[in-house]
């Protein structure tokens, strides 16, 4: 169970670019992901503004007789997945199919295949309910998915645990393959832009009119986004085998829960998943060199978070990088974590930090260093990923830099 | 670095067949069935009118009449079987052991009625008159979550959805966490709710009428996990160990090989299978082959039953429920009357518990009477 793992493979599809260099070079760049949503009417809505991914051409990945007959969190995940075994330089050919597994995280799980049976369902009664549809609903059918489309027999499993569910995915991904459950793991999360998401969150007035503003003074919510993001782990030994290049090595993972409220973040919590992370790690809260945030833009979590922070890592959080991608991308849900993970170990493969785009106005309770507007080169040898989901659920994951000199 | 053993020290069920351990037992050995027609919604429109739901549960009984309002019906069969399952145990979270217990639950949809009704509420009236206290319970795994608020639960807390499999693999997550010390207690099991989406679901999929029509169940089971020597220290009450899990892919043959290799276990050990088996023929069919294949000439005297021609099939739940009658069978070292076949065992020690559906994941999970060091 001491079996060190490393991730050799990125993939992700997101609203700033697909694959992994058009994503990185987008984060760098600062550039937005949020436009005016399209994919339903929102006249009806307070707010008309998300992270839809525009050019998402599932054909680009697979068959497309076989594209129809899936949900859009599923196509999300299985471009990832395919992006991120290429990148990782691995053929199918060369897995072991029962030694392969999928773990993937959701919050809303194919929230679109639902929404679509509503519609009908409400206009024209159950006899109007298709049938077909049915099958592609239950958020199982995710890593089921992906395993089919690439014929892998290994572990696989579905972590709901919505906004932090990439994390969970990617920590359990790694148990397996310290329990030698597994040889290669795809880990991540998907969400496709969800409708019912973003009435719920409107609901809760926590979204923001046009702009994610994490930490700044006049931050006014959070934007529903959608993505996937998939990380390929495989042992350490293993990786130096095949001569793999490695982003960076899973130092360790920490999981809490608040126990307190449904909606509410919380920084006790979230300070508790951080110092598990840091502590299963083996890493002081002074090696960190980048924090990327949970960063939600909503004034509750951002204040909580950086809470949070000044407790774990006292006066040398003014000296920590601390940025929120989903400023670019909105809040990807159950795929955000994973985007992070992503993030966070190109981050350390390339010594630049994403910024914190759309920050203007500081505010004291948020006074940590949000790497404003433009990334940052600077040495990142261990990186941490923080996130929290609604239930009060924080999972922490800690990239650090291999090999280490 | 040698297996920390895990043990079961408590049980919590709510089920068609009834409320608490006590009851469930009875029912699956008398034979006493919990199909009965639906109470939940009017079945004037369908040809399907049969199913399990747990018709003696108050929630209110339970948990008291207080902060229900907002819950849906799967929080609260999950936190009524997690109440129950902490008494069982003799076992009171506090603010001193909060950190070292986890919940693992599997389901697969959530409350789907919750998450289907917020939706329809804004389609037919608009979203301005939507309840935004509703939406928490739109997440899958808002279920498990209230379970860590209501009982003040803090080591960690995850929901686990591989469909007919997923309260296997959400136990098999907290025997993981037992091991990598995560936690010392985890509270495993399943919950999915009988509502009007999953029964649309199943009968519009075809599922619910014909030869091999299924009938579905609902309800809620909670494990109490638990590393022995915190069973040992707290002197719990220690009903079974649990000895091999295996996960497969559609491959039931795969998943009990796998469990039987990690319980250390010769095929014949095996006292007796709880099987997956609903009415599906085809479904059925697949695991008796595994069965046959895997047990050879044994497997003709070798005791399999199936609680769902009782319970019904309760989808993401089921393995929880199955657990409870392989926990039951342990105790009263006698094997639950079956449909499937007649046999009997002078001894109930190992039981292997499958669960699957048509597609998908199948897991097993090997239980033993627990014998000490």
């Amino acid at each position: 169970m001491d079996k060190r793992v490393v991730i050799t493979g990125v993939g992700v599809v997101s609203s700033i670019g697909i694959g992994k260099d058009n994503f990185w070079s987008a984060l760098i760049a600062g550039k937005s992901g949020i436009s005016r949503i399209t994919s339903f009417d929102t006249s009806a809505y307070p707010t008309h503004y998300g992270g839809e991914i525009k050019d998402f051409k599932p054909e680009d990945f697979l068959d497309k007789k076989k594209a129809n007959q899936l949900g859009r969190a599923s196509l999300l995940a299985i471009a990832a997945a395919k992006l991120g075994l290429s990148d990782a330089g691995i053929k199918l050919a060369e897995l072991n199919p029962d030694k392969t597994g999928v773990v993937i995280g959701t919050t809303m799980g194919e929230s679109q295949v639902l929404e679509k049976l509503n519609d009908a369902w409400v206009k024209n009664g159950v006899e109007a309910i298709d049938p077909q549809l049915i099958p592609r609903y239950p958020a199982n059918v995710l890593s089921l998915n992906v395993a089919e489309e690439l014929r892998l027999a290994g572990p696989n499993l579905v972590i709901p645990n919505a906004c932090a569910a990439g994390n969970y995915a990617i920590g359990y991904a790694c148990d397996l393959i310290q329990m030698d459950k597994a040889e290669v793991m795809l880990a991540g999360g998907t969400d496709a832009f969800s409708r019912i998401a973003f009435l719920g969150f409107n609901r809760l007035l926590a979204v923001a009119p046009e702009m994610c503003r994490p930490f700044d003074k006049n931050r006014k919510g959070m934007l529903v986004g959608e993505g996937a993001g998939i990380v390929v782990l495989e042992p350490l030994e293993a990786a130096l085998k095949r001569q793999a290049s490695i982003y960076a090595e899973v130092a360790g993972y920490g999981l809490s829960c608040d126990a307190h409220h449904m909606t509410a973040p919380f920084a006790d919590g979230i300070k508790e998943a951080i110092e598990k992370a840091l502590y299963a790690s083996k890493i002081g809260a002074q090696s960190v060199d980048y924090f990327n945030a949970h960063g939600t833009g909503t004034p509750a979590n951002d204040r909580e978070e950086c809470l949070a922070i000044k407790k774990v890592f006292g006066d040398y959080y003014k000296k920590l990088p601390v940025s929120s991608i989903k400023s670019m991308l909105g809040h990807t849900m159950g795929a955000a974590s994973a985007i992070e993970a992503v993030a966070c170990a190109l981050s350390v493969k390339n010594d630049i930090i994403p910024p914190t785009i759309n920050y203007l106005t500081p505010d004291p309770e948020c006074d940590i260093d949000c790497v404003p507007n433009a990334a940052r080169r600077v040495k990142v040898d261990v990186a941490l990923n923080s996130a929290s989901a609604f239930g009060g659920n924080n999972a922490c994951l800690v990239l650090k830099k291999f090999p280490l000199n | 670095m040698s297996k920390k053993r895990v043990v079961i020290t408590g049980l919590g069920i709510i089920s068609s067949l009834g409320v608490g351990k006590a009851a469930f037992t009875e029912n699956i050995f008398q034979g006493v069935s919990g199909i009965k027609p639906i109470a939940t919604f009017d079945t004037a429109l369908f040809s399907a009118k049969s199913a399990g739901e747990a018709r003696d549960f108050s929630p209110e009984a339970i948990l008291g009449p207080k902060g229900l309002r907002t819950l849906d019906r799967s929080i609260k069969l999950v936190a009524s079987a997690t109440k129950l399952a902490l008494e069982d145990s003799c076992l009171e979270i506090t603010e001193s052991n909060s950190r070292d217990v986890g919940v693992a639950i599997g389901t697969t949809l959530g409350s789907v009625a919750s998450i289907s009704d917020f939706d329809r509420e804004a389609l037919k009236e608009g979203p301005r008159y939507v309840n935004p206290a509703l939406f928490p319970n739109t997440v899958i795994n808002s279920p498990a979550s209230q379970v860590s608020i209501k009982f003040n639960i803090k080591g960690f807390n995850v929901t686990i959805s591989t469909g007919f499999s997923a309260s296997l693999d959400a136990l098999n997550y907290g025997v993981d966490a037992l091991r990598f010390g995560r936690a010392k207690i985890v509270l495993g099991g399943g919950v999915e709710e009988f509502c009007i989406q999953t029964f649309l679901g199943f009968y519009k999929s075809g599922c619910l009428s014909g030869p091999g029509a299924v009938i579905l169940g609902e309800g809620s089971g909670i494990i109490v996990l638990e590393e022995l020597d915190s069973a040992l220290a707290r002197k719990a009450k220690i009903y079974a160990e649990v000895l091999g899990f295996g996960s497969a892919l559609q491959d039931f043959k795969k998943s009990m090989r796998l469990s039987l290799e990690e319980a250390g276990l010769a095929a014949e050990k095996i006292d007796y299978i709880n099987s997956a088996a609903n009415s599906s023929a085809e479904f059925s069919a697949r695991e008796a082959k595994a069965i046959e294949e895997l047990f050879g000439k044994k497997a003709g005297a070798l005791p399999v039953s199936s609680i769902k021609p009782l319970a019904g099939e309760s989808f993401s739940a089921s393995g929880s429920l199955q657990v409870a009658a392989a926990i039951s069978a342990i105790e009263r070292q006698k094997v639950p009357p079956s449909m499937l076949n007649q046999a009997q065992s002078p001894m109930v020690e190992h039981v292997l518990i499958n669960t699957g559906g048509k597609s998908g994941v199948n897991s097993s999970l090997i239980i033993s009477k627990f014998k000490g060091y």
